[in-house]
């Protein structure tokens, strides 16, 4: 992994929100490499600050609302200082982006073919004829079965998988050597969603190109990510490689994340839920462990009070000194679930 | 090359016939049958009167005739003369095209000034939006009858298109206000963001996917607005404040009734023409409220 080349270079990446006057940081010092034919997969949490970093790399949030610090190294070149017409010649071109929900990513009122298109009269020269020859070819690439009449369909015309297949083709048109994938699969149901990992996957292999791949689904994870990157409440906890990391998961946050998936082969035992939510970002404890208010069951000393990134095998890093102490307390019982959510609060 | 399998039917293509746009709007007239009325007049007047105006002339009709005052209707003048011996049907042809021309070229200018300035707006948001709100705001608070009498003081040849671009200063804010709106919402919409990704400019997504989304919402308004600025246009005639008595347009015909021996006794000179008034708006808004079912699947009556 490491022999490849790094594409995307994330540094101490810090991304703030204004909410009613003050600036609060939804993402807060990210750092993390993307290589080549890689696929890294960032899981978490909804409100984790998962997609505030997708966003942050596209440079889609609106700057006057948003604060993004730090480096984006794409190719050598810092592409958050970037203005938005520059950023506009590397977008869709070297950064190709997947969205979650396909039918909102799509214009309603704009043929399929007509979208895919758009990306190539914007970043090549070729002519109309040429153009439609990629888009049919792009839209085979992708597995869309009669590419001819896709082409001419409207977004509601279309099943969402093959709706999330052309947002695909968008995204590749240009074959870009970055592609963000922020949650593809989520607004798919169960079988399609198998489709479009393989799909993925297939493309990652074909174009050697790096993806970061987004998501809260472990299963997708599992499938296809090389790396994973799991961030807790702006902060990345845990990277690891994929089979280390399902294998041997060090922070508490990780191990109660792996816990709570549910399994369909035991039907007996709980579903472990972990107590309480992420703090919205006004509240989130900005010293210390950030995971420590949901294991309260952990004693103090076992947090580090600055908490950093260690190493405790290689390139499997571990945020916190936590990780040393976990252990699960009983599972709740059912009767006592709600308990959970009052817990919290 | 990919190789993907497919193995689930459930995703191959669903080939469903869309109806477009305008389709469904020709059905609601049709099915509709006062605003398919509406639009046969509309079409009938027009072509009558941008057809009449090729063989009528304008010199011709206002030029006075001292022998012929006040006729009554007769097979010379089928709508008798007013009070210059000027034939009335002439003069109807020539208003109505007159005003109605009025009524679409204001519309068009301050449709494209207030599509500009709402989408700008909407789309830019923040301050942007603050700056060209409050030029609306000032545009609202404008006495407007009294600086179009300044106008109408000031401006020398003074014809059809400057009384247009006069009223246009006027009338753009209305769909600037609707525009921004409806543009605050679509911003919001993924595709806006989406259609960034691909590295497209804000003026891009803008006008190519934006506007196009907004579109049903502008031909309504416009429609809408067409049956008002004809109306107003009238108004303003009607109170000296339009185009002068040379240039005869609906609103000067109706405005010989302020004399009161005319009024009473002379119907031919200011009957049809506010006859021809109520008609073109009536059938205008007709048509629009249709267009405006048409594209909100809620209203249709198909």
């Amino acid at each position: 992994m490491t022999n490849n080349k790094i594409i995307l270079k994330i540094n101490n990446i810090k991304t703030s929100f204004k909410i009613e006057g003050g600036f609060y940081e939804a993402v807060d010092g990210v750092s993390i490499n993307v290589y080549e034919n890689e696929v890294l997969a960032i899981v978490g949490e909804s409100g984790c600050g998962k997609s505030a970093l997708a966003y942050s790399i596209m440079g889609l949030h609106e700057r006057s609302k948003t604060m993004v610090e730090g480096d984006l190294l794409f190719k050598g070149q810092n592409i958050n200082d970037l203005t938005e017409s520059s950023l506009n010649k590397i977008r869709g071109k070297e950064i190709g982006m997947i969205f979650q929900d396909p039918l909102a990513a799509l214009n309603p009122l704009m043929k399929a073919g007509h979208q895919i298109e758009e990306v190539l009269i914007l970043h090549t020269n070729m002519t109309k004829n040429q153009r439609y020859k990629k888009v049919i070819s792009l839209l085979d690439e992708v597995g869309i079965p009669s590419p001819d009449t896709v082409y001419q369909q409207y977004p509601h015309e279309l099943s969402g998988g093959m709706r999330q297949r052309v947002i695909i083709a968008i995204a590749i048109a240009c074959a870009p050597s970055l592609l963000i994938a922020d949650e593809p699969t989520t607004a798919l149901d169960a079988t399609i969603q198998g489709q479009i990992i393989e799909l993925l996957e297939n493309l990652k292999l074909s174009k050697d190109a790096g993806v970061l791949l987004i998501t809260h689904d472990l299963g997708v994870v599992a499938e296809i990510a090389d790396r994973v990157a799991v961030m807790y409440a702006g902060e990345l906890v845990e990277i690891a490689d994929v089979k280390t990391l399902f294998k041997t998961p060090q922070h508490p946050y990780t191990r109660s994340l792996l816990n709570s998936v549910p399994s369909v082969s035991d039907l007996q035992s709980q579903l472990h839920v972990i107590q309480g939510k992420v703090p919205p970002i006004q509240h989130l404890p900005r010293k210390g462990c950030r995971f420590k208010e949901r294991i309260p069951w952990i004693r103090d000393e076992a947090h580090e009070s600055h908490p950093e990134l260690h190493e405790v095998a290689r390139n499997h890093y571990v945020r916190c000194t936590c990780y040393k102490d976990f252990y699960f307390q009983n599972v709740t019982p059912r009767e006592e679930k709600p308990n959970v959510y009052t817990s919290s609060t | 090359m990919v190789n993907v399998q497919h193995k689930n039917l459930d995703d191959q293509a669903i080939t469903s016939e869309s109806t477009p746009g305008w389709k469904v709007v020709w059905r609601e007239i049709l099915y509709d049958k006062v605003s398919l009325i509406s639009l046969i007049l509309v079409v009938c007047i027009m072509i009558v009167v941008y057809g009449g105006t090729i063989v009528l002339e304008q010199d011709e009709i206002v030029r006075v005739d001292l022998f012929s005052i006040h006729a009554p209707p007769s097979s010379e003048f089928w709508l008798g003369t007013d009070y210059g011996g000027r034939d009335i049907f002439g003069q109807l042809i020539i208003g109505t095209r007159n005003s109605l021309s009025i009524g679409i070229l204001v519309t068009l200018l301050s449709g494209v000034v207030g599509i500009i300035f709402g989408l700008a707006s909407g789309y830019y948001g923040g301050f942007v939006d603050n700056v060209l709100m409050r030029i609306v705001d000032f545009f609202m608070f404008l006495p407007n009858l009294l600086i179009i009498i300044v106008f109408v003081a000031i401006v020398p040849d003074y014809s059809v298109i400057t009384f247009a671009l006069i009223m246009t200063i006027f009338q753009w804010m209305p769909i600037a206000r609707m525009l921004r709106s409806k543009a605050l919402q679509q911003r919001e919409l993924q595709y806006v963001e989406a259609s960034k990704t691909l590295g497209s400019s804000n003026l891009r997504v803008m006008f190519r996917e934006v506007m196009p989304n907004l579109s049903s919402i502008i031909i309504v308004t416009m429609t809408l607005q067409l049956a008002m600025n004809i109306g107003i246009e009238s108004g303003l005639s009607f109170l000296g404040f339009g185009l002068p008595e040379s240039t005869p347009s609906l609103g000067t015909l109706v405005s010989y009734a302020t004399n009161p021996a005319t009024l009473e006794s002379r119907w031919w000179i200011w009957l049809p023409a506010s006859l021809l008034i109520l008609i073109l708006m009536l059938c205008v808004n007709n048509v629009g409220q249709a267009i405006k079912r048409a594209t909100d699947a809620r209203q249709r009556r198909v």
